[in-house]
């Protein structure tokens, strides 16, 4: 058996020495600005930490989130000293922490919105600068829970409250043979004009319903109305053409217009042709819309219910073929278009009233004296907040003050 | 093939334009087809978001969702329309849309449309800074803060139902709509150049892409 | 029961929702209820998309007037169901995205859909036009303060408004047509928006609680009482 080589102890120590100076060297050259000057190298910044971080559980939710709050950094003066702050979670008994957040210089909140009602989760902060960070202390443990009342919504119920409380009560103490004044609303006394002038030329009548399902409340405003026509389109035995864009829309118009020559006494006339589905893309729709107006030239065009960029055309089409046109949406971008092509233009909350209008029902227009109570309180509100904000800006005075504060703060929506 | 597609969206296009002339059997071909391919295009669109997508994810995955199935019931009672017998039974679900809709509208428009709207309008009209003399309010800002605070009251009032527009009533709904009106005039305007954007985006493919007269 | 059901149904489904914004557990009763609705109306398709064929099929059958113009319409509706249904001609095979690219749905889309749509939306260029010349006929006041807003709008967006009105001193600067365009659109356009936006919420309110009560049924082929 042969012996191993062996290494004499001093050989062995002057290898190491030149393998350690060789090292650092090395480490010198690659690593240092400046591998010639001395081996004193400038203090790494990194940034003061955040301080005094606290969760607590995010109020009146379905307990999905939490707040972390903390106090500033003080490097965090505004001249660029950090970056923003890392925000990172911990369940109770680990000591994993992930990053959950980050947000700028001088924020001093984050709402986590990706925890789970019931466990337990702590919170660091980190102050971040050029990829360098300094962590605060850990924060409390804190358990997201579910809150069975959302009472930051209470104002907003309350007003709500008034308000339909306003259109019920005149809609229940409605009472038959008391007459309630309605102003006139010119489109929808021309209603009948445009039926009968559709009547004496021997052309049909043509009913838009907007572009929207039945998930819209203007397409069932429009539906509602379009019972309304219906009828007096059964009574005088006219041709009701209605290309619709949904198939629910479909659906609950042919229900309308079959009520409607079923009430009339004429159910043999009622055809389901009559309401047809055209495809679902918007301007499909209208290219569909306008080759039937140029070829079947209806006389009276009705567009109630929900409009986009398409209301134009189907107005301009619609003056092009010499019809009447009458018009009511709630989208207010399109209202100009109507305003400008259309005969008669139902502005927004006409849309909504002209059902009740046309019914003459007094439950029905008892519900539009509840709307101008909304109405009348909404100004009662501009008149005293515009008042009491006018006065306290000008000339103070506590109560004015406070009035004003307290106005804003009842109709300002927390979340 | 890139070439063959081009020269089929040009054909289209100037199909399309051709109704502006008048209605002729070109416009009519290019009509057909876009109900045609859109019709098919949703629908196929639809059943992968919603029925695939949606239900049918929702009901096999590892934690399913059995909620869905009440959506499903609701469809088939849809379907049942065909069946002239219990046909009735289609407006359940019409009254669950329509209930649903009525009640999410409700909220929501009550909250951004009325609060909000009202909260904003809660300004002071003259447009100083609190504590300061009067006097240093500008001009400008006072006469659009009352403009703003004005133009809203008496737009309100125009859209009163219940009571005759006479008097100063009728007075304060006349400037309402007059107010509404220059609304109106401003949206109008508005739009027009982005309007013609749209025209110039199609004649840049007309000229450029198939013809290429532009580069 | 026909009748009293679906108002039932209206009523509990309406107040449940509005209930569902002030009590975080009932709250995702909405997004719930969206869902439903998506899948309801995909359902409610098969209804319209069978009427689409029923229609252009009986033209097509019976050779009315236009009956070659059904059959257009009824190929590209076949022909674009059958292309996004099977995945033909997709890259990825049957278990791909539907609208890669590449697939013959997706080509469809690019050279049909597409250039269709954006042309339709282009023609409101011309109809934005037509639609000004009718509104310059200004034949009542509020026809005129309509007129007169847009056109300064108009203007104050080009540099001819600018150049229009540059001459004007800086003390009175609001009176230069871009300073007058910005200040109707922050001041008097504001205004009449908030008061249609409140009267809109307002008919919202009151014709969803017609509907939730049950007071309009006209939607339902129900005489209202």
């Amino acid at each position: 058996m042969t012996d191993k080589p062996t290494i004499s102890p001093c050989l062995k120590v002057i290898s190491a020495s030149f393998i350690f100076l060789f090292f650092n060297i090395f480490n010198q050259t690659l690593f240092s600005q400046n591998p010639l000057q001395s081996n004193q190298s400038a203090p790494i910044y990194i940034p003061a930490p955040p301080t005094n971080v606290r969760a607590q559980d995010f109020k009146y939710d379905r307990g999905e989130a939490v707040e972390v709050r903390w106090e500033l950094s003080a490097d965090d003066t505004g001249s660029n000293f950090i970056t923003g702050y890392e925000i990172y979670r911990a369940g109770e008994k680990s000591d994993s922490f992930i990053l959950v957040g980050f947000v700028a210089p001088k924020n001093k909140l984050l709402i986590d919105k990706n925890v789970e009602r019931g466990k337990y989760y702590r919170f660091k902060v980190a102050a971040s600068y050029d990829g360098r960070l300094s962590y605060s202390e850990i924060s409390n443990a804190v358990t997201p829970e579910m809150d069975i009342i959302n009472w930051n919504l209470l104002n907003l119920f309350l007003v709500g409250l008034i308000v339909a409380g306003a259109v019920i009560y005149f809609i229940a103490h409605a009472k038959r043979g008391k007459k309630l004044f309605i102003r006139k609303i010119a489109g929808l006394e021309a209603i009948d004009e445009a039926i009968g002038r559709a009547t004496e030329m021997g052309r049909p009548i043509l009913f838009i319903p907007g572009i929207s399902d039945m998930d819209d409340v203007q397409t069932i405003a429009g539906i509602t109305l379009l019972g309304r026509v219906a009828k007096v389109v059964a009574d005088y035995d006219i041709k009701i053409n209605m290309p619709v864009s949904r198939s629910l829309v479909m659906t609950t118009a042919r229900e309308t217009i079959k009520e409607a020559y079923l009430g009339a006494g004429r159910p043999d006339a009622y055809n389901d042709d009559m309401v047809r589905y055209v495809t679902d893309e918007q301007f499909g729709y209208v290219a569909a819309v306008d080759g039937i107006m140029v070829r079947e030239k209806p006389a009276t065009c009705f567009y109630l219910g929900a409009f986009f960029a398409e209301s134009l055309i189907l107005a301009e089409t619609g003056n092009s073929i010499g019809a009447i046109q009458i018009a009511g949406t709630a989208q207010p971008a399109q209202l100009p278009f109507f305003v400008v092509a259309c005969d008669y233009t139902l502005i927004g909350e006409e849309l909504f009233a002209a059902s009740a209008y046309l019914s003459n029902e007094p439950k029905q227009l008892g519900s539009l004296k509840g709307q101008d109570v909304g109405k009348f309180l909404a100004m009662i509100v501009i008149i005293i907040g515009v008042v009491s904000a006018t006065v306290s800006h000008a000339w103070g005075g506590e109560f004015f003050i406070k009035l004003s504060e307290y106005m804003q703060r009842i109709f300002t929506i927390q979340n | 093939m890139q070439i063959f597609g081009i020269w089929v969206a040009a054909f289209l296009t100037l199909g399309i334009i051709s109704f502006l002339y008048k209605d002729n059997p070109w416009y009519k071909v290019c009509e057909s087809i876009f109900v045609g391919i859109s019709a098919g295009y949703w629908f196929v669109t639809l059943f992968f978001d919603n029925i695939l997508g949606l239900f049918w994810r929702g009901i096999t995955a590892p934690d399913p969702n059995y909620m869905l199935l009440v959506g499903a019931t609701l469809g088939v009672m849809m379907l049942l329309r065909l069946v002239p017998s219990i046909g009735w039974i289609s407006r359940w679900p019409l009254a669950f849309v329509v209930g649903a809709t009525a009640g999410f509208y409700l909220i929501n428009y009550f909250s951004s449309n009325v609060m909000l709207q009202v909260q904003s309008t809660l300004m002071p009209l003259l447009g100083s800074r609190f504590g300061q003399p009067v006097f240093s309010a500008s001009l400008y800002d006072t006469i659009g803060n009352i403009v703003i605070a004005g133009g809203t009251f008496t737009g309100l009032v125009y859209f009163f139902f219940s009571k005759e527009h006479k008097g100063a009533f009728g007075g304060a709904a006349r400037i309402g709509i007059w107010t509404i009106m220059i609304t109106f005039g401003a949206s109008f305007g508005y739009t027009v150049m982005s309007r013609m954007s749209l025209l110039i985006g199609r004649m840049e493919f007309i000229f450029g892409d198939w013809l290429g007269l532009i580069r | 029961m026909k009748r009293q059901v679906p108002l039932l149904i209206t009523l509990v489904v309406g107040t449940v929702l509005i209930l569902s914004v002030f009590f975080p557990p009932a709250e995702r009763l909405g997004e719930d209820f969206s869902i439903f609705f998506d899948i309801i109306a995909v359902f409610a398709f098969f209804l319209g998309g069978g009427n689409l064929v029923r229609i252009h099929g009986n033209r097509l059958y019976k050779k009315n007037k236009d009956w070659a113009f059904s059959l257009v319409t009824l190929l590209g509706f076949f022909i674009m169901l059958i292309a996004g249904l099977f995945k033909l001609g997709n890259p990825g095979g049957i278990s791909a995205d539907v609208a890669a690219s590449g697939s013959l749905f997706q080509m469809l889309y690019d050279w049909i859909f597409n250039p269709l749509g954006a042309t339709m939306y282009a023609l409101l260029a011309f109809y934005v036009a037509s639609a000004s010349y009718r509104a310059f006929r200004a034949k009542n006041r509020e026809a005129t303060i309509l007129l007169i807003a847009a056109f300064i709008i108009l203007l104050g967006r080009t540099p001819l408004g600018v150049y229009a009105t540059s001459w004007i001193p800086e003390s009175f600067s609001l009176l230069q047509i871009p300073n007058l365009a910005i200040w109707i659109m922050t001041s008097p356009n504001l205004a009449g928006q908030r008061a249609i936006m409140i009267g809109i919420a307002l008919g919202v309110i009151s014709m969803s609680l017609r509907l939730i009560l049950g007071v309009e049924r006209t939607y339902l082929g129900v005489d209202n009482e």
